[in-house]
């Protein structure tokens, strides 16, 4: 049982970061209920009405901002994998180094995603 | 997966890394200074492929077929040399590039920045050892060529050339991944080296699927390239797309997309003398190409004949001109496809230029019946299109004349057995005469249109001009230079060992 | 185990209704849908491959297969959204404007 110790760490720092976020939320945020604030979570849609509505084409803009970034999590995992093994034969900064070119590159997309004004929701 | 030969020479992925990195900074000036990026960034890129072009010459000395980073990089002279015409490719695109943006009022920032990463997907594409990089590569150059082909983002036009080589292009790259799939499968390796070592070895582990499987890689390969039977994509999406665009699509892709094509088909699959399976891949594949070759250049000469636009004429002369490269395939040596590929995006680049600048603003005049008695008004634009023409028919002693003829010429002598591909191409580039000669009998022999103005040249489009001009008529009168670095061995060809 | 070659057919099956459905679907959307199918049936045969032949190369190549299609979807998405914004529809009949 001794291997599942880290997992149940993990676990724990989850739960605490989730519950000390929504404590503080609480306790610093201001409370202003609207009514759509009150509304159901739909990611923004309408709950009620008709399914066979028109979505607004922001919503595919963040969903393609959001398949690319998460589909370059998958090189990640194997990276991760390998990290150790890998370490042994080059060296270990070098082995971190190069993840770390890769995620330069995303942040360089994601600040360019930002600058052109893709995640401003009121535009134009 | 093993660690041993890795090999991570990062000097050999120097001019990959160079245009990457140079695609991402101008993605950068574009979202935080959009002013100073219509002035810095076409400098900015021109520099960035003059040291790209520096780093492929630094490379030369160091060509040998040890692959770097597992297999999946080969630094040999067909990547040295396809590079270095993929990147003269991009220097002339993007001197033409700046008058483009400004006459249409275009974003400049991304077009850049843009042709930055198309440019490092085709090299990669030259530089692939494996069947991974070869895909990444295409598909790198293929994504970035996909947005430019609909810059123009009003324009119903381009919206539809885009559409349509997007869906076009990732269906053939899908028959392409499946093909590599089942190579993958029938010999347990992606290494093309590898592939070639199983074959020699003879130790195919499905021989059936692996002739799937070659076949598939055939058709994407045929789609790319755009030659007969899988060319029915190319007119719409040459004539739709913004012309500069257009001769960026013809060139530079199609010369990397050759060398991928070279790589694994002449070298990984290029055995006739290994048993079994081996051999009679190669019987297949050789035929079926000289096959697409004659189909190819028949329809494209002849469809040819009846177009009336300028572009959608040389996008069938540029399926023709696939015809014609793919013979060279016969010697499973790379010096004639280079040669050809080298004269062909020279003449090809200056003929869209011209085609670019006398079109004006949304590509509005295209047609040849445009061009009626424009000849003595426009000298600096009306003799360089002659001289291209005539060098796309043949005739010397212009560069196209010369690719034609080594190309020809090497297939005669090395497969006896398919000369009948040669005498069909010889005929073809006869018949091919006409239609080039036509639009110089336009130009200078028919009354002059009334509402004719001259069109603005910039610096920078002059001197793009002149870069086509005299390559074009140096490769026809000098062609030894050239030739002499294509037929460079590289040293070592037989002692690789196979790398999983 | 289920045999690999289950495991091919199933895969060449899916291929075949992606090239079909390229082939034969109206709408943009639905033919993009169906290219995407094709590049992850072979993606079951590069995972297939690469189990019964102990490799983990074929994993990597989808990997990168994965990624490639994600770059691909947006911009893919990105012509649709700006055809439809110029056009009103996302039939492929309507879209002939260039002719042979």
């Amino acid at each position: 049982m001794k291997e599942y110790l880290p997992i149940l760490v993990v676990f724990l720092f989850v739960l605490g970061f989730a519950v000390t976020n929504l404590v503080l939320a609480h306790l610093l945020g201001r409370h202003r209920n609207t009514r759509a604030k009150l509304m159901p979570y739909e990611c923004g849609i309408d709950p009620v009405g008709s399914a066979h509505q028109r979505f607004s084409v922001r919503f595919y803009l963040v969903a393609m901002m959001f398949i690319l970034f998460d589909i370059e999590a998958v090189f990640l995992l194997p990276w991760a994998v390998i990290f150790r093994s890998l370490s042994e034969k080059l060296s270990r900064p070098f082995v971190y180094a190069e993840m770390m070119v890769f995620l330069i590159v995303l942040l360089v997309g994601y600040i360019y995603v930002w600058k052109k004004g893709v995640f401003e929701w009121n535009r134009g | 997966m093993q660690f041993s030969n890795l090999n991570l020479d990062y000097f050999s992925i120097l001019p990959e890394i160079i245009t990457a990195l140079a695609g991402v900074i101008l993605m950068l000036i574009d979202a935080f200074s959009k002013k100073a990026g219509r002035k810095l960034s076409p400098m900015f890129s021109l520099f960035a492929l003059v040291a790209t072009l520096a780093s492929i010459i630094a490379l030369w000395p160091r060509a040998s077929y040890t692959a770097s980073f597992a297999g999946m990089i080969v630094n040999d002279h067909l990547r040295l040399y396809f590079a270095l015409v993929i990147v003269a490719c991009g220097i002339i695109a993007t001197l033409l590039a700046s008058q483009f943006l400004d006459d249409e009022a275009l974003p400049p920032g991304e077009f850049y920045a843009l042709m930055m990463f198309a440019t490092t997907g085709m090299l990669m594409m030259a530089s692939a050892g494996d069947l991974v990089m070869v895909f990444l590569g295409l598909e790198t150059s293929s994504i970035a060529t996909y947005v430019m082909a609909g810059y123009r983002r009003t324009d119903l036009r381009a919206n539809e050339s885009s559409l349509k080589y997007f869906l076009l292009g990732s269906f053939s790259a899908a028959f392409l991944l499946y093909g590599m799939a089942l190579t993958y499968g029938a010999t347990g390796t992606t290494n093309i080296e590898g592939i070639r070592q199983i074959l020699i070895a003879g130790k195919v582990i499905y021989p059936q699927m692996l002739l799937v499987g070659v076949a598939m890689m055939l058709v994407g390969f045929g789609f790319k390239i755009a030659t007969a039977p899988f060319h029915l994509w190319t007119p719409d999406v040459y004539e739709g797309a913004p012309t500069l665009v257009t001769a960026i699509l013809a060139t530079g892709p199609k010369v990397a997309v050759f060398a991928a094509f070279l790589r694994v088909f002449a070298e990984g699959l290029g055995t006739p003398t290994a048993p079994a399976v081996g051999a009679q891949i190669y019987d297949n594949w050789i035929n079926a190409l000289a096959v697409m070759a004659a189909i190819g250049m028949t329809f494209g000469n002849i469809v040819a004949l009846a177009q009336r636009n300028m572009k959608r004429m040389l996008a069938y002369s540029s399926i023709a001109h696939g015809g014609y490269t793919l013979i060279g395939f016969l010697t499973t040596e790379y010096a004639p496809v280079g040669f050809y590929m080298l004269t062909y995006a020279l003449m090809s680049l200056g003929a869209f230029a011209i085609v670019q600048m006398l079109a004006r603003e949304g590509d509005a005049k295209t047609e040849i019946s445009d061009y009626a008695g424009i000849g003595f008004e426009v000298p600096n634009l009306s003799f360089p299109l002659a001289i291209f023409m005539l060098s796309m028919a043949g005739i010397p002693p212009m560069a196209g004349f010369m690719g034609k003829f080594y190309v020809f010429k090497s297939a005669w002598v090395s497969s006896p057995n398919l000369r009948w591909l040669v005498i069909v191409a010889i005929i073809n580039s006869i018949i091919s005469v006409y239609y080039y000669l036509y639009p110089i009998v336009v130009m200078f022999f028919r009354p002059p249109v009334s509402d004719f103005t001259k069109p603005r040249l910039s610096p920078m489009s002059q001197l793009a001009l002149a870069i086509t001009i005299i390559g074009t008529l140096y490769f026809g009168l000098f062609p030894n230079g050239a030739l002499k670095v294509l037929q460079q061995k590289t040293p070592g060809a037989q002692q690789v060992a196979v790398q999983k | 185990m289920v045999p690999l070659s289950w495991y091919l057919a199933l895969s060449a099956a899916l291929f075949t209704i992606g090239v079909a459905g390229v082939l034969v679907q109206r709408n943009v959307i639905s033919i993009f849908m169906c290219i995407e199918l094709m590049l992850n049936s072979v993606n079951l045969t590069l995972v297939a491959f690469s189990r019964f032949l102990n490799q983990s190369t074929g994993q990597l190549f989808v990997f990168i297969v994965m990624a490639v299609a994600a770059a691909e979807a947006a911009v893919g998405l990105a012509i649709i959204i700006s055809v439809f914004r110029n056009r009103e529809t996302l039939s492929v009949d309507e879209e002939s404007l260039l002719k042979l």
